[in-house]
């Protein structure tokens, strides 16, 4: 039996997201979802937040770009915090702001088929594979007209992963600038979005939007593949996501 | 402790009868540094003792304590007597002055840090006359975050977080070897059934990574539908760890004294219904692979590293099973549930085919581990409660790259340092003797045959 046959008779596995539904298991730590009020509780939950995702005082909420899915704080307050299977958390960048209709505006150049660049500015090697698993049988991304290029020159959105290192700052800089215009850029993963647990560290620069200008940024720890397409979704302007703030 | 050059003597002369030198690393306390030799001959040692001005370099008569002894000396701003002259390990070297070659007929590729398809940054320097390699110089650590540093301000409660983040991919690895340390550090014994819980996470872990390995090595042939079955198998046990503990990578399961919540049962049932279905995906993706002749014919003789390398430079893992040196943690140890028997997965040709042979055998290996944990399902509690006491440990566990190492001190209930001696780390060096004699498109094919994780190298 030859590899198509075999290929074939594994029958199709691809979701139709986002054209249609799809979901991740109840469980899956997306997001976290503030439903008490309780200060007391949520103040021992924050002090065991390692990115300081969580604000108490004045309005209480989580900032899902801080937020590396550890559940701790759902853990230690439930009544205050519960975690939600969400998985649709790309959000569109604030500063400098960012819209719907101008990403849709900037890709209408782009036809139906876009190309992606991706640069590690030091991930932890998570992000990498679920950035290689949109590409397998059960997304397929091919199949929404996303491909990936070698060159930054043939490149139309920019994915980058991890927090941006000290070595990695200039690297990435010129990767940006050999790509030709319109471009957009992503951040992927918590670390690329807000610098995660890194924040502060003496031996990073900070979050992406810190080196380059950031359209659309996709959180998570590492963000699953339906996120990754949710996410490569906003940035063409198909899909509306909620901006940073919200 | 052991008197100021004694610890570097002794680990020497360890060696010299026959021991494994498996890591050296330094730690600061009050103003002196501390060397840490780690060797093994039928048991670990630690052998630590403090540095002063006149300790020796192990390098020259020890190949495998060239990365550590540049590491610390750059790291910690040192300096070991009769020490070979080197290009940094660690910092960056702007890229204009890396141009000088061996010969005049040779040229040099600067092939990094920023690579084509989805990579990790790590640069390579070639020499090359045309096609053919003639040295490769690993320039890394492009991706450092201050990794160990980041523990000092984390609670031992939190810290296998941030274990987790020194490599995502393998993530219940770095928490299981964490939290094994910091374990023996305060003298914790963990229930049995955590145990078991680390134990299917890691061998779960070891299947998708291997998976990953072998896929992306049928994407360098351009076997398309094989790298996309390969990559849907792999798909299947994300799937399985996403059920079971709400995250696709197992990550924020493995704590200090066991698991944060009760995993077990949870991975019983999802494995009772998708694991065999995961299995035959893999079994029969990965036998057809093997029996695929054009696939097999780029992997013969690619990247061969003897025995003998793998030996003097102290390679691990899959990489080093490939060359036939048993190193497997899971066979000693006292691991983290029922024990491998004895034997373990070995080739002897030591190219790309046999660390190809040996991933297959490890895959199917765990899958049967996974299901005799499983089936074994311990009682009791998944946690113990302990009080925080200071101490000192090592502990390692085999990840899917190989023996994976943590170094913990605990002082006043609080992380005083804790390092890191990852697979990765450790093979990075076997790369450079596997490549001369390869030509140019064999590189993708050696570097995913190794199956490194760049971060858990830089941390």
């Amino acid at each position: 039996m030859s590899w198509i046959a075999y290929g074939l008779r594994g029958g199709i596995l691809t979701t139709h997201y986002p054209h249609g539904d799809d979901a991740m298991p109840p469980d899956y730590r997306g997001e976290i979802e503030v439903v008490g009020a309780n200060r007391e509780h949520a103040r021992r939950a924050a002090a065991s937040c390692l990115s300081r995702a969580i604000a108490v005082e004045n309005d209480l909420h989580v900032d899902v770009l801080r937020c590396f899915q550890c559940g701790e704080c759902a853990r230690i307050a439930p009544d205050v915090f519960q975690n939600r299977n969400h998985f649709e958390l790309a959000r569109l960048s604030e500063a400098p702001k960012t819209t719907i209709d101008a990403l849709r505006e900037r890709t209408r150049a782009f036809g139906r088929s876009v190309h992606i660049r991706h640069v590690d500015a030091g991930s932890d090697g998570s992000e990498e594979q679920e950035l290689t698993a949109i590409f397998n049988p059960f997304y397929d991304a091919n199949r929404l007209g996303v491909f990936l290029t070698a060159s930054p020159r043939h490149a139309d959105l920019l994915m980058v992963s991890g927090v941006v290192t000290r070595p990695m700052e200039e690297p990435l800089r010129r990767t940006y600038a050999a790509m030709p215009e319109p471009k957009t850029v992503i951040a992927l993963g918590t670390s690329a979005c807000s610098g995660g647990i890194f924040i502060g560290s003496q031996d990073v620069v900070g979050p992406v939007s810190a080196v380059i200008p950031v359209d659309v940024l996709i959180p998570g720890m590492p963000p699953s593949p339906l996120t990754i397409l949710h996410g490569i979704w906003a940035a063409l302007g198909r899909v509306l996501t909620r901006s940073a703030s919200q | 402790m052991i008197g100021p050059t004694s610890a570097a003597a002794k680990a020497g002369e360890l060696i010299r009868a026959g021991a494994r030198l498996v890591w050296i690393f330094a730690e600061r306390m009050d103003s002196d540094i501390i060397l840490h030799y780690v060797v093994e001959d039928d048991r670990l040692h630690d052998l630590a003792g403090p540095m002063l001005g006149l300790t020796r370099a192990l390098t020259p008569r020890v190949p495998a304590a060239d990365w550590y002894e540049r590491e610390i000396a750059e790291r910690f701003h040192v300096a070991f007597v009769d020490f070979p002259e080197h290009r940094p390990l660690t910092n960056v070297v702007p890229a204009e002055e890396l141009r000088a070659v061996s010969s005049p007929e040779a040229s040099t590729v600067l092939y990094g840090p920023v690579r084509s398809g989805i990579v990790e940054s790590a640069r390579w320097i070639v020499e090359t006359a045309g096609e053919d390699f003639i040295d490769v110089h690993p320039s890394m650590f492009f991706k450092h975050r201050g990794l160990e540093e980041r523990f000092k301000t984390a609670s031992i409660e939190l810290a296998p977080f941030v274990a987790e983040h020194a490599s995502g991919a393998t993530a219940s690895s770095h928490a299981a070897a964490f939290s094994r340390a910091a374990e023996r550090a305060m003298g914790i014994e963990v229930p049995d059934r955590a145990r078991a819980t680390r134990a299917v996470l890691v061998e779960l872990e070891r299947i998708h990574q291997h998976l990953d390995s072998l896929a992306h090595l049928a994407d360098d042939a351009s076997l398309s539908v094989g790298s996309a079955q390969l990559f849907a198998a792999k798909e299947r046990i994300h799937r399985i760890l996403c059920d079971a503990t709400g995250n696709r990578y197992a990550r924020g399961v493995i704590c200090v004294g066991g698991t944060r919540f009760d995993a077990l049962d949870p991975l019983r049932e999802t494995c009772g219904r998708d694991l065999e279905q995961a299995e035959h995906h893999a079994r029969t993706s990965m036998h057809r692979l093997i029996n695929t002749q054009s696939f097999m014919d780029r992997l013969i003789g690619t990247g061969r590293i003897p025995h003998e390398k793998v030996v003097q430079l102290g390679g691990v893992g899959p990489v080093a099973r490939g060359s036939g040196v048993a190193c497997d943690v899971r066979t000693r140890d006292g691991y983290l549930f029922t024990p491998l028997a004895a034997e373990e997965a070995l080739e002897h040709n030591g190219d790309a085919t046999a660390r190809t042979l040996v991933r297959v055998a490890e895959i199917q290996r765990s899958f049967q581990l996974v299901r005799s944990t499983l089936d074994a399902n311990p009682t009791g509690a998944h946690l113990a409660a302990f009080e925080s006491k200071d101490g000192a440990a090592i502990a390692r566990v085999e990840s899917p790259q190989g023996e994976l190492l943590y170094f913990v001190r605990i002082e006043n209930g609080a992380l005083a340092r804790v390092a890191v001696r990852s697979a990765s780390y450790a093979n990075w060096p076997l790369f450079v003797p596997s490549l001369p004699g390869n030509i140019f498109t064999d590189f993708s094919f050696i570097e995913h045959s190794f199956g490194a994780i760049q971060s858990e190298v830089d941390r």
